[in-house]
């Protein structure tokens, strides 16, 4: 018989699946990055960075005021990441307490520290850590594929059976586009993003909830907002002191005298109300709660603190490889290169509903510098900024993509496009191709060619048309690259040359 | 009656039936012409007299046989925009074949834009469906790897299973403006069949659109220039290149249609290169001269 908490996560973790699948085409007004926006480590991190209040992020700042009240229950009850991380402790049964590991628990003080004072200093590094952002990253780079992978064999598989193929098919047919994507699309440093979930995963063999209680910078925020809460946990005089509810506590927020309750750390799981034996054990509302101390020394504050501008400094002074730099292709609508990477918290959701449409948008690497992590960039090899699509303004919930109007998109330049003259076929064949050129989405097109007198390969006199780019038109969406037939280095490319930026 | 006058009257009459026009009601004479123009009406006014023309569906179409049409929606654009098939042309011919006895109508297209976005903002998935044609995406796994036996460049390509599967196919693109090719018409359609990197069968294209259209083969051609782009084909995008010509070609040898449907630009079919490839290789004609060509103005 699940409980009520149980029900509410599962039913937390469709929403959140939910979301994701209708962060397609065609965008409803259905807020596909709602977890984002109502994410408060999220709200305050990317207001701070970019110096205001992003209003986008209200869900949050609602969220945050009824934490304060009722306690850190968001852990306990919706993160889809809480969920998961349940979902596997309850498999592979893990501890409950584990000794060895109790001074763990500051380790994320630290790391909320070290993002606040990084984002006051203008570097957003919370999307790296964050559960939500990162959580959907797995989502997008790793879960959906993974499912879609064994979802598409399956459907192989009955397809090759004569009787079944008719019925599968049609199957298939009415789940592509909503459960099932038209193209398969693959990301790439998918692979790191998968070790990063698995590894923490895998903590469980350690003990329940290993993030939770002692990595996850949101609980952290969550926990310190709890101070105060009203609703906690409350024991009876019928305390029979048997130590069930510390024994089984998931996180670890029974003190040894079974009836102090560590406000911070308590999720409102209420497993230990379940197990008390006597039914000492509820929750309820307190007229005058007590505060919970934090359990941070101001050594370790301050160690913390210098941790954050260390990293800070360290970051600062990385180098960017300008040969690099020229290829990082923004999504249209993007704000200025520094204020972007305040407010983008690399979550991926502009990736994800990209790979519905034109499928350009894939996570960045280090190409922007190491703060570029998981940042969007434009592929032009494996896909292009689709013409009449605006959707990745649309879903970030932060506003580092501003979202524009169809005009508006159809007029930003996000690049140019170059020709490599000793890889393109008419150039470097003298034989005509021209599927650039069939491919330009513009109404008076960017590519336009000049009749020139050439040698063929054949050693003949022949005329090739020779294609070149008009960059007063070129909005460098990348379809020529994508669509361009040379293997390998293609005959043209997209540099960020000419490009605009939204600046309001 | 003497035999004199006989003769007589039966001189009178074979010369007074050669200036009669050849309507087979009157002669009794069933050879439809090799091209049909109809102009001038609703698109599927002009789709259905030009069928009839030509001796109408059931010639093409007979009861129980797997229809797969193939219309022209590779591009994110409206049908205003003349990039890809009217829509109502499409929905004609589904109805048509579907009271014909079709067992089923098949209608995709591997498109060049986003596959959704391409169907329905041309009009035609939505036209298609509501006449009851079966409409879908194509799966990167039902494209089949087959030999091209009459390739000259293209000895095998990967091409899609339903539409090596039918029983009849319908070619319906629509006429366009096209850089290197010059047009792109019915023998450029077919690449939407096409996977693969489509991007290499650009390369000396005239031979291989011809190599493509020796594999596969449709059993009738309705070319659809209710609307004709111009300039800046084949995606176009700019309404000023568009003009509004209100006609259709029908016919069954994709050369033919594709050199009428070259004149329409105001180019020499005879100057084509793959029209002049296709004929060399006995696909077709493309001297409208020695063609059987019937024009109707469906306002007069």
């Amino acid at each position: 018989m699940p409980s009520v908490r149980r029900v509410f996560q599962v039913f937390s973790l469709v929403i959140f699946f939910l979301l994701f699948f209708f962060a397609t085409y065609p965008l409803t007004r259905i807020p596909v990055d709602f977890f984002l926006r109502a994410d408060p480590l999220l709200g305050i991190s990317a207001s701070l960075a970019a110096r205001s209040f992003i209003l986008k992020t209200i869900p949050a700042f609602v969220l945050l005021c009824m934490t304060f009240f009722l306690g850190r229950f968001f852990c306990g009850w919706i993160c889809p990441f809480g969920t998961t991380i349940d979902g596997m402790d309850s498999v592979s049964n893990a501890k409950s307490r584990n000794d060895r590991f109790l001074r763990f628990r500051w380790i994320k003080f630290n790391v909320l520290i070290i993002v606040i004072v990084t984002s006051l200093l203008s570097v957003q590094l919370v999307g790296l850590v964050d559960p939500i952002p990162l959580f959907t990253r797995t989502v997008v780079t790793f879960m959906y594929p993974l499912f879609v992978l064994f979802t598409d064999g399956l459907f192989r598989f009955f397809m090759s059976f004569a009787f079944l193929e008719e019925t599968a098919f049609r199957i298939h047919e009415g789940l592509r586009g909503v459960l099932l994507p038209i193209h398969i699309t693959t990301f790439q440093n998918s692979i790191v993003v998968a070790l990063i979930f698995l590894a923490i995963l895998n903590l469980t063999y350690v003990h329940k909830r290993f993030w939770c209680r002692n990595l996850c910078p949101l609980g952290a925020l969550l926990g310190l907002f709890s101070k105060m809460r009203m609703y906690r946990r409350l024991v009876t005089e019928e305390c029979t002191q048997c130590g069930l509810c510390r024994k089984n506590c998931r996180m670890d927020a029974i003190e040894p005298d079974f009836k102090s309750t560590n406000n911070i750390e308590c999720i409102s799981c209420m497993d230990c109300q379940k197990i008390c034996p006597v039914n000492a054990i509820q929750f309820g509302f307190v007229k005058k709660p007590e505060t919970t101390k934090v359990n941070l020394s101001r050594r370790r504050f301050l160690a913390s603190g210098a941790t954050g501008l260390l990293s800070l400094g360290i970051l600062k002074i990385g180098f960017s490889n300008p040969k690099k730099n020229g290829y990082v292709i923004r999504p249209p609508g993007s704000l200025e290169e520094d204020k972007f990477l305040d407010r983008c918290v690399r979550c991926g959701e502009c990736i994800r509903v990209c790979s519905t449409a034109g499928a350009g948008l894939q996570y960045g690497g280090f190409e922007s510098g190491f703060t570029g992590i998981w940042t969007p960039i434009l592929l032009p090899e494996t896909g292009y900024c689709e013409y009449n699509c605006t959707m990745c303004g649309q879903v970030c919930p932060t506003g580092a993509i501003h979202p524009l109007t169809l005009e508006q998109k159809k007029e930003i330049k996000i690049g140019t496009a170059h020709f490599e003259k000793t890889r393109c076929i008419p150039w470097y064949y003298g034989e005509n191709c021209m599927v650039c050129e069939e491919h330009c989405p513009l109404p008076d097109k960017a590519i336009k060619f000049r009749e020139s007198n050439t040698i063929a390969m054949d050693g003949k006199e022949s005329s090739v048309l020779l294609p070149y780019v008009d960059e007063t038109l070129c909005i460098g969406c990348g379809i020529c690259v994508t669509r361009c037939p040379v293997e390998g280095d293609r005959g043209i490319f997209v540099t960020r040359a000419n490009e605009e930026r939204w600046t309001g | 009656m003497q035999r004199r006058d006989f003769l007589k009257k039966t001189a009178e009459i074979a010369a007074a039936c050669s200036f009669l026009p050849k309507a087979p009601f009157l002669l009794g004479n069933t050879q439809p012409p090799d091209l049909v123009v109809t102009k001038d009406g609703s698109p599927s006014l002009l789709v259905r007299r030009a069928l009839e023309e030509l001796g109408g569906i059931s010639r093409f179409i007979k009861r129980g046989d797997i229809v797969v049409i193939k219309p022209n929606m590779s591009w994110d654009r409206l049908p205003e925009q003349a990039a890809t098939t009217n829509p109502e042309v499409v929905q004609e011919v589904v109805r048509l074949c579907i009271a014909a006895g079709a067992k089923k109508v098949k209608i995709f297209d591997n498109t060049l834009n986003e596959a959704r976005r391409c169907y329905a903002r041309s009009g035609i998935e939505k036209a298609a469906k509501d006449a009851g044609a079966e409409v879908f995406f194509v799966y990167d796994g039902n494209f089949k790897k087959v030999s091209f036996p009459e390739g000259e460049l293209v000895k095998s390509w990967e091409l899609y299973k339903d539409a090596l599967e039918a029983d009849k196919i319908i070619n319906l693109p629509v006429a366009k403006h096209h850089s290197i090719s010059g047009v792109s018409l019915g023998m450029k359609n077919f690449m939407g069949f096409l996977g693969g990197n489509r991007g290499q069968f650009h390369r000396q294209f005239d031979v291989k659109v011809t190599d493509l259209n020796t594999k596969v083969r449709a059993n009738l051609i309705i070319l659809d220039a209710y609307r004709v782009l111009l300039r800046n084909g084949p995606s176009g995008g700019n309404l000023a290149d568009v003009e509004l010509k209100k006609m259709v070609v029908a016919g069954t040898d994709p050369v033919a249609v594709d050199s009428f449907g070259a004149t329409l630009f105001n180019l020499d079919p005879q100057r084509i290169g793959f029209l002049q490839i296709a004929q060399k290789r006995g696909l077709g004609e493309t001297n409208l001269q020695k063609l059987t060509i019937r024009k109707l103005s469906l306002t007069s």
